[in-house]
């Protein structure tokens, strides 16, 4: 399976998945850290992929959404960049709508 | 982006964590991701060889900015 192979994989079997430095438990970066207590906030489960030492995964994640820097966060299967892009939507209301739709529950 | 307001903040001391503030009618009618791709591609030298480790942006129209508002 090729690493683009892999990705898609990944990026299909999870509703939330942040790409960064680090796990969950042991984050190795600021933005990494940031973008996870960014998620533990909407308390829906999401997962984080280490590619902290994987640099053939890194750079076939940034030419698949010509995007350079780590975290890369995907919500059902859609690339919405990192907490610059995630605050935004936050302030305008769009997270929790989207995670709704994306977990499938009827709005409150 | 020939008509770029930029400004740029040293977040960390550090040289190298930078929050930039980018104001250009170049992101008229352009989400946010695409945006940002255009501050990163802008910067990419800089970044790959980096000078810049962190980068926060912050990116509008001079129309958003309240600068002017366009004709």
């Amino acid at each position: 399976m090729t690493v683009e192979e892999e990705i898609k994989n990944e990026i299909a079997s999870h509703k939330v998945l942040i790409y960064g430095k680090g796990t969950k438990t042991a984050p190795m970066c600021g933005f990494t850290v940031e973008t996870i207590a960014f998620f533990n906030r909407y308390g829906r489960p999401f997962e984080v992929i280490d590619v902290l030492n994987n640099m053939e995964k890194r750079a076939a994640l940034s030419k698949m959404v010509d995007w350079p820097t780590l975290p890369k966060v995907f919500i059902g299967g859609q690339f919405y960049g990192d907490t610059d892009i995630l605050d935004e939507m936050a302030r305008n209301n769009e997270i929790e709508p989207l995670l709704q739709k994306v977990f499938l529950e009827n709005p409150a | 982006m020939p008509d770029a307001d930029v400004t740029v903040f040293d977040k960390t001391g550090t040289m190298d964590h930078y929050r930039v503030s980018v104001v250009s009618d170049v992101f008229q009618n352009k989400n946010r991701l695409d945006r940002q791709r255009l501050v990163y591609t802008a910067l990419s030298e800089p970044m790959r060889d980096g000078r810049i480790h962190a980068l926060e942006i912050q990116s509008q129209t001079f129309e958003e900015a309240g600068v002017r508002t366009l004709p």
